[in-house]
């Protein structure tokens, strides 16, 4: 029996139809109360006056907490630059500055706006090249203070949160004798990840220790972070995690939990459970980053392009989170998947008074693949060539080498996926049907997988069946509800339905690094396939007595354990559990798993923290998009996407990560504004106005999965879920820009900016 | 005091409610604004008059005029209940929000919440509708146009419970049609909406209503726009003609779904769109239909 | 004050506040947490259940307005033949990811396939578009439709 490839039914899927499925926002504790926060209504300002006392003698009140009750440390990811609350200055709207536990949320909530709070307000940095300016005022200036959280301290001063460069020789040299010289500018606003379940936390604070229920990416994380905030080894803290309403990326790090464990406490150990409403989820999520990014190309006679000067400054907002880590990213993508010659690479990470930034699914590379992908299409269109065409001629091959040294040995993969891309859409033919204001655009991506580390253990029931203890979680994708499940049942020879994943409970499972960057199919899974193959061998050891067979005779198939060739001669792997139980001991094993980064020259960039793509795919989306020439509006009429993913595991799994990731990439594109007021304020707030796409908006996703196996791999598979969003704000632009004769450049481009364009 | 939710089962019940405590009094329907109103803190009224089970305030009757009780869904509405002289309100009503919010919010309820940007009103202005309020001191019938006085106001008075909308019965040769500009195909609350209703006698245009939404405090039509296609063939230039009326008319306003100028700049598309389809639906035009 | 209704099928007697929304009642006061809140305006459908048989977002509904009505929520619909065959189809058709839209979805559906045995999936797009999911791109969720569709003519 194969369960590789096959479409197996997801082993939560039932709890989730029926309505039994408990997400973090579900979870209640016995005597639980309720918190609520007092957030910054500005986005910088001192504090001259914060008086709690009127909402500490409120009806239902147990506690009531501010930065004097919080140790005196900052926390961070990646550098520990965060308060827990402010204390003195507020420094983005949704801060928090004091929090409230009573018996009812509405108790809470009333408490709250008790608060005596006064603030006055102070210029709000928000413009990204003023942020940058040296004489602009600074959003922390105590940066200088600030300690990296592990590992030696990165390229940063005053706003500038972090800077990446890479400057080989021979740009300027290259740009002084090119022919021509191509220069673009694109700007994306910020987008919000939009899980439909929002952000809750219940904090228990029992026997000197806080316990953590919550929805959470990345248990492990928050347990480190919560331990950041409140002073405590991190072993005080245990993070138990819960089905996840959607995260992509903003539930990584901690955002109710400390303030969860922090009232706890101070209700004398009452479970305290918060939810965020929607706008202050909105207002206070770590979005996708708005950047600014500037591409110039230097083209010789012939139209190659000989050299590039790549800059881009991304928005910190407030405080840092992932992001410093994240900057070098641009170094892998300024080239998109072409040659350019000598690249100079420069990345500013900015800190500004608004809501601090964070991972959402293709961190990055949503921009980056834009600007990279409109710049070709610029070039194209100055040399009256045809677009896709100019991307194969300069396309990567194997063996490519890039700006970071690393070598793509599989490259040519891309080409193959240009050709499946055209065997279902072929360029010529639809550029040679096209109509008015109809247009066809077409992008290529190369990406990672993330590689760190995971954990599993298997345990072999005495009923046949295993539990996976791991802390790796399943945000929707299915990596763990099928993905590793059947990863593990394929090598046991067990169904699917016998093998039940555990919940994380940070106390119990070992490290995982959780739902991010396509990972954990890959590397959960691996390491599930080591502990199974663990399990394996022991069973084999046990059950050769049993048997009376040498072990390396025997095999696993259809939840026994059997001679090979004579299956007949079999027990089940029940009877094998029970009687390890008497002897040996129970039956399980360990596995964890971590990809190296591929080699890479650590001298080719200054703040290269993200050194090198592990385990790299490759991706071609194509657009064909319809505008109306009344209202600018812009309709998706086909969306094909070409995809690298090593080994189809789950093939529902897999296309739902296709259709998914386009979508948000649509949304991206085209409905989903962000925008920022002067006042360092988000102007939409809610989802009224946050434009999520819907059912009628989005056509099915026309799928080819390419499979090249990758021999590190559980089944050969290599990450799956980011590629798809990489490309749609590329492709659609393209496409939109072919329709209407103008470049739009822009993310995400508006029916306003169409007609504009259109009637200019 | 708390506030108290009082569901009555008849008109007259309702009246005595509204004679009594229609000061502090909110009618409560479908709920659709109302609820989203409460829990924002935008009125706090002490009682809530649910209404949906006063049978004197559904169904349609249509002798002479056309009148719609005012607890018609927009369901109702967009699955054709009119009929196929009154397509603009079934378009207009199949845009407000999406299934859950057709399911029980009504026409009364989108009439009385008077929003700018209200889709069911343009379709109903251009079919000169009219609103019937009912109160303990009497009944009267106003025009929906003096009815609507301002961006979520209208001249109900507290005691007095919209009851019916009436419209008129369209002659025959007429087409109608309702627009709607938005970031999305749904869900959207209008940047613009358009509605129009032609007559015609051959090619020649006998009658014309033009009506919008969200370019002003309240939805509005314009008769200088309307004259400008009366008497004509719907030729570029007498489009053309009502374009600039109907741009003098609106006074659009930059907020957060859209610009004054984009409010612009889509008039004269959606006027001639909006036009093509109303004398294609009046059986002028052979062209298939959009 | 007290408010009576049935709640799939089962007649219930429940304090509550004037304007309490009826997505409150159910999830905090009669403990059915199967139903979700995503945006507490009407936007996101996350928290449709069925009153009369029609769709409405619980979120902005009074539960005083459900006086002696038929509420349905998600946690029902095993008990009702369409809405269980629905169910099975979403998970087979790969239709659930997250699955916290998925409640709002098997009730809409249900209602939509009540009134309409056979709709076109342009028709199913319109009727969904008060629903909105974030992680599947709705492909999947149509071609559970479409198998409950078949699977019921075939019967």
């Amino acid at each position: 029996m194969t369960v590789i490839g096959e479409r197996v039914p997801r082993s939560d899927g039932r709890a989730k139809v029926s309505g039994e499925a408990v997400y973090g926002v579900d979870h209640s504790e016995p005597g639980m109360i309720w918190g609520a926060l007092l957030r910054s209504p500005v986005s910088s300002g001192r504090i001259s006056r914060l008086d709690t006392s009127a909402a500490a003698a409120m009806p239902g009140v147990h506690a009531v907490v501010t930065a004097a009750d919080a140790p005196d440390v900052r926390a961070g990811w990646v550098i520990k630059d965060q308060r827990l609350f402010a204390r003195d200055v507020v420094v983005y709207e949704g801060q928090p500055i004091a929090a409230v536990a009573a018996d009812t949320l509405e108790q809470a909530r009333a408490a709250v706006a008790a608060i005596e709070l006064e603030i006055d307000p102070r210029p709000a940095v928000v413009d990204l090249e003023q942020a940058m300016a040296p004489d602009a005022p600074l959003v922390h200036p105590d940066w200088e203070s600030f300690v990296p959280t592990a590992g030696p301290d990165f390229p940063r001063r005053g706003n500038i949160a972090a800077e990446s460069i890479s400057d080989p020789p021979g740009v300027d040299e290259a740009f002084a004798r090119a022919h021509r010289v191509i220069t673009d500018e694109f700007v994306a606003q910020r987008q919000y990840q939009a899980y439909i379940e929002p952000k809750s936390a219940v904090g228990i604070y029992r026997e000197g220790r806080y316990v953590i229920h919550t929805a959470s990416q990345f248990p492990f994380n928050v347990r480190d972070r919560v331990a950041q905030f409140l002073d405590v080894r991190p072993s005080d803290v245990r993070v138990i995690g819960h089905t996840i309403g959607g995260g992509f990326g903003a539930k990584l790090d901690a955002s109710l939990e400390p303030y969860a464990a922090l009232l706890s406490r101070a209700a004398g150990g009452l479970a305290v459970k918060l939810v965020n409403t929607r706008t202050e989820d909105l207002l206070t999520c770590t979005c996708r980053e708005n950047a600014i990014t500037r591409v110039r190309s230097a083209l010789d006679a012939d139209g190659n392009i000989i050299a590039r000067e790549f800059e881009v400054i991304a928005d910190n907002g407030a405080f840092s989170g992932e992001m410093p880590w994240l900057t070098s990213i641009a170094l892998h993508c300024a080239r998109g998947v072409y040659r350019t010659g000598p690249t100079r690479v420069i990345a500013r990470l900015v800190y500004t008074n608004t809501a601090p930034t964070g991972a959402f699914r293709g961190v990055n590379g949503t921009y980056l693949y834009h600007a990279v992908e409109r710049h070709m299409d610029h070039i194209a269109a100055e040399l009256g060539v045809d677009r896709r065409e100019y991307r194969l001629r300069h396309l990567f091959a194997d063996g490519e080498e890039l700006l970071n040294g690393q070598v793509l040995h599989d490259a040519g993969i891309l080409r193959k996926a240009f050709d499946a891309v055209d065997a279902i859409a072929p360029w010529e033919k639809l550029q040679a049907e096209r109509r008015p204001y109809r247009g066809i655009g077409i992008a290529a991506a190369w990406w990672l997988t993330n590689p760190m580390p995971g954990t599993a253990v298997v345990k072999l029931s005495d009923d046949g069946t295993v539990v996976v203890v791991t802390a790796a979680t399943d945000n929707g994708s299915g990596a763990v509800s099928m993905g590793v499940t059947q990863i593990v049942a394929e090598r046991l020879g067990i169904p699917p339905s016998d093998v039940r994943v555990t919940m994380p409970d940070t106390d119990v499972a070992g490290f995982d690094a959780g739902s991010q960057g396509s990972r954990t199919t890959r590397i959960v899974g691996k390491a599930s396939e080591i502990a199974a193959d663990e399990v394996i061998e022991k069973v084999k050891a046990v059950a050769a007595t049993m048997l009376e067979a040498a072990p390396e005779d025997l095999e696993v198939a259809e939840g026994t354990v059997r001679v090979k060739g004579a299956p007949g001669n079999a027990v089940s792997l029940g009877e094998v559990a029970v009687v390890a139980t008497n002897t040996v001991g129970p039956i399980q094993g360990t596995g964890s798993f971590v990809t190296p980064f591929p080699e890479f020259n650590p001298g080719c960039a200054t703040g290269l923290m993200l050194p090198s793509f592990p385990t790299p795919t490759y991706h071609v989306h194509l657009a064909e998009v319809e505008v109306d020439p009344v209202t600018g509006n812009v309709r998706v009429l086909r969306y094909v996407v070409a995809q690298e993913v090593g080994k189809v595991i789950s093939p529902d799994g897999t296309y739902g990560q296709v259709a998914g990731g386009v979508t948000q990439g649509i949304g991206y594109a085209l409905h989903e504004s962000l925008r920022i007021g002067e006042d360092g304020r988000y102007r939409e707030r809610t989802l009224e106005s946050y434009r999520l796409p819907l059912a009628p908006d989005v056509p099915r996703v026309e799928f080819v999965p390419l499979e090249h196996p990758d021999p590190d791999g559980p089944g050969g598979a290599k990450g799956v879920g980011e590629g798809p969003v990489l490309l749609p704000a590329a492709v659609i632009a393209n496409a939109v820009s072919d329709a209407i004769g103008k470049p739009l450049n822009s993310i995400p481009i508006t029916p306003e900016e169409v007609l504009a364009a259109i009637q200019s | 005091m708390e506030m108290e939710l009082r569901t009555v089962d008849s008109l007259d019940a309702a009246l005595d409610v509204l004679a009594d405590r229609g000061a502090d009094c909110q009618v409560l329907a479908g709920g659709t604004d109302v609820m989203i109103q409460l829990a924002r803190g935008e009125i706090a009224p002490a009682v809530l008059l649910h209404v949906e089970n006063v049978p004197e305030l559904q169904g349609v009757s249509a002798n002479g005029a056309t009148r719609i009780g005012s607890l018609v869904t927009h369901r109702a509405l967009a699955k054709g209940l009119l009929g196929p002289r009154y397509r603009a309100l079934a378009e207009a009503a199949g845009t407000v929000g999406g299934l859950q919010t057709q399911s029980v919010g009504t026409l009364g309820g989108n009439v009385c919440n008077a929003s700018p940007a209200a889709d069911t009103l343009p379709a109903l202005l251009v079919h000169d509708a009219q609103v019937a309020l009912r109160g303990r001191a009497g009944s009267r019938t106003v025009p929906l146009e003096e009815f609507v006085v301002g961006r979520r106001a209208t001249t109900r008075r507290p005691d007095e419970l919209l009851t019916e909308i009436v419209l008129a019965t369209p002659p025959e040769c007429t087409g109608d049609v309702y627009l709607k500009v938005g970031r999305r195909s749904a869900m959207e609350v209008a940047i613009v909406g358009l509605a129009m209703r032609l007559t015609f006698d051959g090619d020649d245009v006998t009658d014309a209503r033009i009506a919008l939404a969200a370019v002003g405090p309240r939805p509005l039509r314009s008769p200088a726009a309307e004259a400008a296609l009366i008497g004509s063939r719907l030729e570029p230039r007498a489009i053309e003609t009502a374009v600039d009326a109907v741009l003098r008319d609106i006074s659009p306003i930059d907020d957060l779904r859209g610009s004054a100028d984009y409010r612009r700049r889509v008039v004269p598309g959606l006027l001639e769109r909006a036009a093509g389809i109303c004398a294609q639906r009046a059986g002028r035009t052979p062209e298939h239909e959009e | 004050m007290e408010v009576s209704f049935t709640v799939n099928g089962k007649p219930t007697q429940v304090e509550i506040d004037p304007a309490e929304t009826l997505l409150s009642t159910l999830r905090d006061r009669l403990r059915l947490t199967g139903t979700k809140e995503g945006c507490s305006e009407g936007e996101c459908g996350a928290c449709t259940v069925l009153v009369d048989g029609r769709p409405v977002d619980s979120c902005i509904y009074a539960t005083g307005a459900a006086a002696g009505r038929a509420v349905e929520t998600v946690e029902g619909m095993a008990r009702d033949e369409l809405g269980r065959a629905l169910q099975e189809a979403f998970v087979a058709a790969g239709g659930v990811q997250c699955g916290f839209c998925t409640p709002g979805f098997v009730t809409t559906l249900v209602s939509v396939l009540r009134e309409n045995e056979h709709p076109s999936e342009d028709e199913l797009r319109t009727a969904l578009a008060g629903n909105i999911c974030r992680c599947t791109g709705y492909s999947q969720i149509l071609d559970a439709v479409a198998a409950t569709v078949a699977g019921r003519a075939a019967r």
